[in-house]
């Protein structure tokens, strides 16, 4: 119930706003288009996980994601305490109609099928992906797709990773599962070989949740996975100031040095690239 | 609808068990106007009603867009081979799973109806099992079977989840189709243990002679609703990595954010479950027509 009244309370308070303060103007804090003017609402996952975001504490501002959010708002203009987090599912970020905030941040990948229905920003990150598996697995020590190809492979619903295996390696039995904690059950339980995930949740994957895991290769990019990109309701008109400033944001570093601080390794994988 | 012990029209007064029967009351014929007034009023109402609905459906703002991503033709038509071969996976599990629920849950009622002390631990393991099984959601059993057990490796037994998925989901249901069993044969008359005694049946004659086959037709509708809600539980078994028709829908629409996968699927499920229940119907208006037949 809550989720259908929240609409429209912000449509209202919308209303409200546009009569009281005329004076508001695009692209300052009180933007009238914003969810709720004056503050940036921004949804995530629940929880959230390293080192897209740390102690799953969105606005502690330690991680990636969340530290990019503030690097944005800042450069939008915002105060850090007028960033408001919402968390939800991810099967709730895709659900069709009103969104109940500007944009949503939750490693969600750009693709083509999936901008016509909703409206992404311009890309902010591309990770490359990484084989995860136990270390008496078949696929350590593999140097080929054709390799690669004889393992059983898990997943994770509603992830690049699943249309990675399908689309570029090949594989057509992939289990999936509803999340990556199914996964790794699954390997620890010996149903299957392997996995792909994103480097760096590979990294934190096997240095925290499942340290007996390990990363034994590194993949070449998925053309058709265009990397990740901030989530608007369909035709948002938002979307172009938070491009502006992304793009700022990406100008100054800030991007680059959160990528050094977070998502890196400093591990020797090796690659295999057919 | 067929009235029991009517004459049949046309017959003579008094035909069926001679006289002293009241005739037949006289066929009334309709007016043109008793006809085609509640036939038109039906009409109507239906249209109103439901023409009213898809109005305020169709009218609203955001409705282009929701037909966009659920009903959409196209995106319909690509996910719909995997999730019909995603379907067949529903049904083999399906059709496995309730042949093995139908035989375990009646020899758990069984066990149950044995009298006599030197039963008492069945009797127990049976009242033990139901509260457990029946007590704890089916989606717990899954995920604990299908995670659980193939991870103990050991020899000798399956280690695949869909096995252990689906052994969870036939203790499961049938702690319930047990208790379906044993109201059937609660209902069998007390009458019928002392006609089978009295012909110096034993107990497992009585059992397998005079109650059971009463009881089984007695609870098929029943059993039959079960059937049913199983052919949809089916889909818990995606949560352990099997890709059935519902889990294929999903990836589709997580990798489109494209509702119309699951619109297809649910059409696959009622095209199953729609006869399933009509056959449920027709099994369950022959046994009343028998019944009605016996007592006459």
């Amino acid at each position: 119930m809550v989720r259908n009244i929240l609409p429209f309370l912000a449509a209202v308070g919308l209303g409200l706003g546009l009569a009281v303060s005329t004076a508001a103007q695009e692209r300052t804090p009180n933007d009238p288009q914003l969810f709720n003017p004056g503050q940036l609402t921004v949804a995530t996952g629940d929880p959230v996980f390293p080192p897209w975001m740390l102690n799953d504490d969105p606005a502690g501002g330690e991680g990636f994601e969340n530290g990019l959010v503030y690097a944005l708002a800042t450069e939008m203009g915002f105060a850090p305490e007028d960033v408001v987090w919402v968390r939800e599912s991810f099967e709730q970020s895709i659900a069709p109609g009103p969104k109940s905030y500007d944009f949503a941040i939750q490693q969600i990948s750009v693709t083509e099928a999936r901008s016509e229905v909703v409206t992404f920003s311009d890309v902010y990150y591309q990770p490359d992906k990484a084989v995860v598996a136990l270390p008496d697995s078949p696929v350590v020590g593999a140097s080929s797709f054709e390799e690669l190809r004889q393992a059983r492979w898990g997943a994770t619903v509603g992830t690049t990773d699943l249309d990675y295996l399908e689309n570029i390696l090949g594989i057509s039995d992939v289990a999936v599962y509803d999340d990556q904690a199914g996964v790794f059950q699954a390997m620890q339980g010996n149903l299957i070989d392997a996995t792909v995930v994103a480097l760096p949740t590979a990294l934190f994957v096997t240095a925290v949740q499942v340290p007996e895991a390990k990363i034994t290769a590194l993949l070449p990019p998925d053309e058709n996975d265009r990397g990740h990109g901030l989530l608007f309701e369909k035709d948002n008109p938002l979307v172009d100031w938070v491009n502006e400033a992304l793009a700022a944001v990406i100008e100054r570093g800030v991007v680059e040095d959160l990528i050094q601080t977070y998502l890196v390794g400093d591990e020797v994988i090796p690659e295999i690239r057919e | 609808m067929r009235m029991e012990g009517e004459s049949p029209p046309g017959s003579p007064p008094g035909w069926s068990t001679g006289c002293g029967d009241p005739p037949p009351p006289a066929q009334k014929t309709l007016s043109l106007q008793e006809r085609w007034i509640p036939l038109g009023i039906s009409v109507v109402s239906v249209v109103v009603v439901f023409g009213g609905l898809a109005w305020l459906v169709g009218s609203s703002e955001q409705w282009p867009r929701i037909q966009r991503q659920f009903f959409n033709g196209s995106a319909m038509v690509e996910a719909f081979p995997a999730v019909l071969r995603g379907f067949w996976t529903n049904l083999a599990v399906w059709g496995v799973v309730l042949c093995c629920i139908a035989l375990w849950a009646l020899v758990l009622a069984v066990f149950r109806s044995l009298n006599g002390p030197w039963f008492a631990p069945l009797r127990l393991f049976t009242v033990v099992y139901v509260d457990l099984f029946r007590g704890l959601p089916a989606l717990l059993l899954v995920l604990l079977f299908g995670f659980g057990i193939p991870a103990l490796q050991i020899p000798g037994l399956p280690r695949t989840s869909l096995f252990w998925a689906g052994t969870a989901m036939v203790l499961s249901y049938s702690a319930y189709a047990a208790e379906v069993y044993r109201s059937g044969m609660e209902a069998v008359h007390e009458g019928q243990r002392a006609a089978a005694k009295a012909l110096g049946l034993s107990q497992w004659q009585t059992l397998r002679y005079a109650i059971v086959p009463q009881a089984v037709r007695n609870v098929l509708p029943a059993l039959l609703n079960l059937a049913v809600a199983l052919q949809k539980d089916v889909a818990l078994l995606s949560v352990v990595g099997v890709r059935d028709a519902v889990r294929e829908a999903q990836i589709y629409t997580a990798r489109t954010f494209n509702y119309s996968s699951l619109v297809a699927a649910a059409l696959l499920f009622l095209v199953t479950s729609i006869p399933l229940a009509r056959f449920t119907d027709t099994i369950a208006r022959q046994d009343r027509e028998r019944r009605l037949q016996r007592t006459l």
